[in-house]
């Protein structure tokens, strides 16, 4: 009896072990449910990343005084007017971009400047962001695409290869 | 082998600063943890200052805030050590360090240091749970 307490405790040990590393440890990938985002717009309107379920959609980790990402954003700007057609009957991409500004100013300038069209969030706490640790960022820019029942569905491509994987997905 | 010196060369004389003006983490967290360690000026030349006790120039691309870093370094003793960050992005794709760090120089002071982020301030610092205000 002593030998079989012993044995369920162990194993419950290694249970609760495992589980606390795999939470640790457990990257984002290809296949997990996106991690939930919400955060305020410029205007301070809260927005899910799960209200846009049902759109295929870009989640766009950028800031303004990010160099390469700033340079991406008419890229994304043209494949956004490709493929966002949400009257069309079809898969419609959306974008969710999460910067990483810390000044709330140099935000709102950026995106006037770049007439971004799409949904726009920040909590302006920089590499302190909470969501920087839940999606596990090393660096940006970073994008992971996610489909429309939320599941990431491909991380961080850009440029043709971006391109070519919607013209896949859009349409379907 | 003399191609590959060359390269070294050409990398070395690139940056502004030396391979031993570059301050470790490690070292720069140990002193602001440990209160009987004597305390260098700390400054932010990025978008966020991230560090306890850091004052914040603002970002070392925009001339306006080089002026700040100038006006802060003003009033310091030259022999006291200096340490700017920035945390942005790795230092090739950073644009805040190197006119930061020049300025430092510029202004004579013998212990100018920049703290040695490799990747960003998430990953080289507050991931490795160092001190953050």
């Amino acid at each position: 009896m002593r030998n079989i307490k012993l044995f369920i405790g162990f194993a419950s040990l290694l249970f609760f072990l495992n589980q606390e590393r795999s939470l640790a440890q457990k990257p984002i990938e290809v296949g997990d449910l996106a991690p939930e985002i919400v955060l305020p717009t410029p205007g301070g309107k809260m927005v899910s990343l799960s209200s846009m379920k049902g759109n295929l959609v870009l989640v766009d980790f950028w800031a303004s005084w990010c160099a390469p990402c700033v340079q991406e954003q008419p890229e994304l700007k043209k494949l956004y007017a490709k493929y966002h057609h949400p009257s069309q009957t079809g898969v419609n991409l959306d974008i969710y971009a999460v910067s990483l500004d810390s000044k709330k100013d140099a935000w709102e300038r950026a995106i006037k400047k770049l007439d971004l069209p799409w949904t726009q969030v920040s909590d302006l706490k920089f590499w302190t962001s909470p969501v920087a640790k839940t999606y596990q960022l090393e660096g940006i820019p970073f994008n992971v695409l996610v489909d429309q029942k939320g599941y990431i569905i491909a991380l961080n491509l850009h440029g043709e290869q971006l391109d070519q994987f919607l013209s896949k997905r859009v349409g379907k | 082998m003399a191609l590959s010196w060359l390269t070294t060369l050409a990398q070395t004389t690139a940056e502004p600063w030396t391979d031993s003006e570059l301050k470790p983490t490690q070292e720069l967290a140990d002193q602001i943890n440990d209160s009987g360690k004597k305390k260098p000026l700390i400054i932010n030349v990025g978008p966020q200052a991230v560090i306890p006790g850091s004052l914040d120039a603002g970002p070392g691309s925009e001339k306006d805030n080089i002026k700040k870093l100038e006006k802060i370094l003003s009033t310091q003793d030259k022999n006291r050590e200096v340490v700017i960050y920035c945390g942005c992005c790795p230092f090739a794709k950073c644009p805040n360090v190197r006119p930061a760090f020049k300025a430092v120089k510029e202004q004579g002071f013998t212990q100018a240091r920049l703290l040695n982020i490799p990747k960003n301030i998430k990953t080289d610092w507050i991931d490795k749970n160092y001190p953050v205000q």
